[in-house]
């Protein structure tokens, strides 16, 4: 898969490594912006109040 | 030069190709072996967004609230100094923008802005909330009642991170604009259900008040960064201080 991905990048090994950075980065950002915001609150790790049933923590 | 040296004895067909011995090599790999490796990056894949998810719930959303948290904080205390002290009922805040600061010295984790509601949304820009509902709190200021607030075990701030070092008998002092209201903690509860609402009641029995009074109540989940059960810490009021002219914290500040 990522070698997959690393020989259809265009250019010499340096400019390969360098997009290759920025496409990591891009992920990394693109999780913390929007993914991870949407899943923590799916996730049981940080309801704190007391509620009824069925209530959102 | 080795590849030259070898040259004539091994492949005499060869000549003048040095990449001819690996690019074969990738395109007769059985689809077998591509499958178990597409399986393995994508396995190595799913532990590194695993990972970057804890750095982002114990650091990065830490970040972002303190930054939010601060710049509320500001406001507030901005909007306070322009009304002037001694003005004005308490009742006149505007919910909106926190009520006030909790300061919890046992805890050391400087002052906590106070607002309405505790929706995930509001608590996760690094303030306490107290509560709207299942049980409408009581504020401060209020003749009896309880004041129930919820905060963060963990990330967004993480306000309430140190409750378990709360003991009976520490001060919990909450500051509004022209009042210090000085609470004393007189009971933990480390672990109880999150369907227990009792806690929240106006007179919370749990503690072992039967009487009407002023108490304060603080929620948060427990264990550290699960949310199984709930921790509660009550207190009651013991004073309240008017704020003068240079916002003298009281002794149980200093």
């Amino acid at each position: 898969m990522y070698g997959w991905i690393w020989r259809h990048l265009p250019g010499n090994a340096w400019l390969r490594a360098a997009i290759s950075l920025v496409l990591a980065l891009a992920v990394v950002y693109a999780l913390f912006q929007y993914v991870f915001p949407w899943a923590e609150p799916l996730l049981p790790f940080n309801d704190v109040t007391v509620d009824g049933p069925g209530a959102a923590g | 030069m080795p590849d030259r040296a070898r040259e004539p004895e091994g492949v005499p067909e060869a000549g003048g190709v040095p990449a001819a011995p690996t690019a074969p090599r990738r395109r007769y790999r059985s689809p077998l072996a591509a499958l178990v490796s597409v399986c393995g990056e994508l396995l190595i894949t799913a532990g590194v967004v695993l990972g970057l998810f804890v750095v982002y719930s114990l650091w990065w959303t830490n970040v972002l609230a303190d930054r939010e948290a601060a710049r509320q904080g500001d406001d507030v205390r901005h909007n306070w100094a322009q009304k002037g002290s001694g003005g004005g009922s308490p009742g006149t805040f505007d919910s909106e923008d926190g009520i006030g600061f909790l300061h919890v010295p046992s805890m050391g984790s400087g002052e906590i802005l106070v607002k309405k509601g505790t929706d995930t949304s509001l608590l996760n820009d690094g303030v306490a909330g107290y509560y709207t509902e299942p049980v409408k709190s009581a504020l401060p200021w209020d003749k009896k009642g309880n004041f129930t607030l919820a905060a963060h075990r963990d990330g967004h701030g993480a306000r309430f991170h140190n409750i378990h070092k709360i003991r009976t008998g520490d001060p919990i002092v909450f500051e509004t604009r022209d009042t210090w209201f000085v609470y004393k903690v007189y009971k933990e509860l480390p672990s109880t259900s999150k369907y227990n609402v009792e806690v929240l009641s106006p007179v919370p029995k749990e503690s072992g008040k039967t009487k009407p009074g002023r108490y304060l109540t603080l929620t948060t989940c427990t264990p550290i960064y699960t949310s199984d059960y709930r921790y509660i810490v009550w207190a009651e009021l013991v004073r309240a201080d008017k704020v003068d002219k240079n916002r003298t914290p009281p002794p149980e500040l200093r």
